[in-house]
């Protein structure tokens, strides 16, 4: 569950990955979604490999057609899930294809 | 080490609208204790297997909880490590036994899933991955799906090889009244069912189940039976993408050759097993990690029939946690349990001829908790 607290810990950290650009090791299409993102379904999620670790982001600005296996991507600051209206949004890393 | 297997209980499992987890917990207890030819107060200590209630309800400390509804005043805990709860809850109950502390202990695990909507579930299980994946929307079928994704592009394994892992358990499942789906499927209805996270369709993937098992462990080897030889547990990262490899799960690697070692026996002397198959892909890996067939291997060795009843190695003979059901704190118990009547030769239609040594696998997460129990007669 995400405070307000561990949100602002996280949004401190995310100015430090803008602009990387790593590989898309392996990636998966959801179609049934856990609470808070069901209205963004279908959604890609995958395997990014970035300099000196691996995280797994989604992935966006693109349909699954357009990726392939070690597709160069960038991370990119999106939206996390939906905040309900009084809640604080969380921003967070995603990545799209170069 | 030897620790009896005493007695055994099991509610059906399925969709238990009219049963509280206390009512299946109950159940699947007394059975166990009666079975075991003992009374509720010669029970020392209980160990409480359960993954998600506390989440999904509100409803905390359910040692005491399950304990006081028996009437069972010792000791009681409630062991989570998320699908791996139950194993682990069986694990913690041995080490118990071998302090000499007690010599009579109640392992139940029971789970209450069929309450809550599908994106609740969805969510509570995500609670047994890492807040990165949380944060990426991901699911526990997203996960096995990324590792089936990688599994696919370097061993060559494919769409077919991965529903013959659920054509496989529903047909065991069809002999098991205890069973959630107690019928057969065909490839093409799992290959055509919709798909949940590709390249799972809705057939890969376990169901979302009520139910219960208790094992009372014991001891006390005054009179012959089935008996606990090896137990070991493995960890590794919670997070699937800081894993060195995709495609195996070293905990099961680390917890079998452990628990093998434990109980003096080799992989090829076991002669039937309850894998982890929350996923199809997790029982192809298991098949592999395990050492039943070669990496990369796994999707072949299972459409060939080798793990189906009559097979060289039958796995998953109550159907699995694909088609027995998988009440999450539930399912490592149960695996004891379908060992068990297997080594007592009671297992009916699905009997495996000649059991005398099983094994059973349960993961917790992706892969960041296994436990591996040998047992024998």
């Amino acid at each position: 569950m995400s405070t307000p607290a561990s949100i602002w810990r996280q949004h401190k950290k995310l100015h430090t990955y803008l602009n990387k650009a790593g590989q898309l090791i392996v990636w998966t299409k959801i179609f049934v979604a856990p609470v808070g993102f069901e209205h963004q379904t279908p959604y890609l999620v995958g395997i990014v490999q970035l300099e000196g670790e691996r995280l797994p982001l989604q992935i966006v600005d693109c349909e699954e057609k357009d990726l392939k296996i070690n597709q160069k991507v960038k991370i990119v600051i999106r939206k996390i899930g939906k905040a309900k209206s009084e809640d604080v949004i969380e921003y967070g890393l995603k990545v799209k294809p170069l | 080490m030897r620790i009896k297997v005493r007695g055994t209980g099991l509610t059906k499992f399925g969709e238990l609208w009219d049963k509280s987890l206390s009512d299946l917990a109950q159940q699947a207890s007394l059975e166990a204790i009666a079975d075991a030819g003992l009374e509720k107060n010669q029970i020392e200590a209980v160990f409480v297997a359960n993954m998600i209630y506390g989440k999904l309800t509100g409803q905390d400390h359910l040692g005491a909880l399950v304990a006081s509804s028996l009437d069972i005043t010792g000791g009681s805990v409630r062991v989570e490590a998320a699908c791996a709860s139950g194993g682990l809850a069986v694990h913690l109950a041995i080490q118990s036994l071998l302090s000499g502390t007690y010599q009579n202990v109640l392992v139940v695990g029971a789970e209450k899933m069929t309450d809550a909507s599908p994106a609740a579930i969805s969510s509570a299980l995500m609670g047994a991955g890492s807040e990165a994946e949380r944060r990426a929307g991901l699911t526990f079928p997203a996960l096995y799906a990324l590792m089936a994704k990688a599994h696919m592009q370097k061993f060559g394994t494919t769409r077919s090889h991965l529903a013959s892992v659920s054509v496989k358990n529903h047909y065991h499942a069809s002999m098991n009244k205890k069973a959630q789906f107690p019928f057969e499927v065909t490839m093409e209805k799992v290959l055509e069912s919709p798909i949940i996270s590709s390249p799972f369709t809705l057939f890969d993937a376990s169901p979302i189940t009520d139910g219960a098992g208790a094992v009372v462990l014991s001891s006390d080897f005054s009179t012959p039976g089935v008996y606990i030889s090896g137990s070991a547990v493995a960890t590794d990262t919670v997070d699937l993408a800081k894993r060195k490899s995709l495609t195996e799960l070293a905990a099961t690697k680390q917890a079998s050759q452990q628990a093998l070692k434990m109980a003096g026996v080799q992989i090829s002397d076991i002669k039937v097993a309850e894998v982890h198959d929350c996923f199809t892909i997790a029982e192809i890996l298991a098949m592999e990690d395990l050492g039943f067939c070669e990496k990369g291997m796994g999707g072949e060795f299972v459409q060939k029939g080798h793990t189906r009843l009559g097979g060289k190695i039958p796995v998953n003979t109550s159907g699995g946690l694909k088609a027995c059901g998988h009440p999450v704190g539930a399912t490592g118990v149960k695996q004891i349990i379908e060992v068990t009547q297997q080594l007592q030769q009671k297992a009916g239609k699905r009997q495996v001829k000649g059991a005398n040594i099983g094994l059973t696998h349960n993961v917790g997460g992706s892969g960041a908790t296994v436990v591996v129990h040998i047992l024998q007669t």
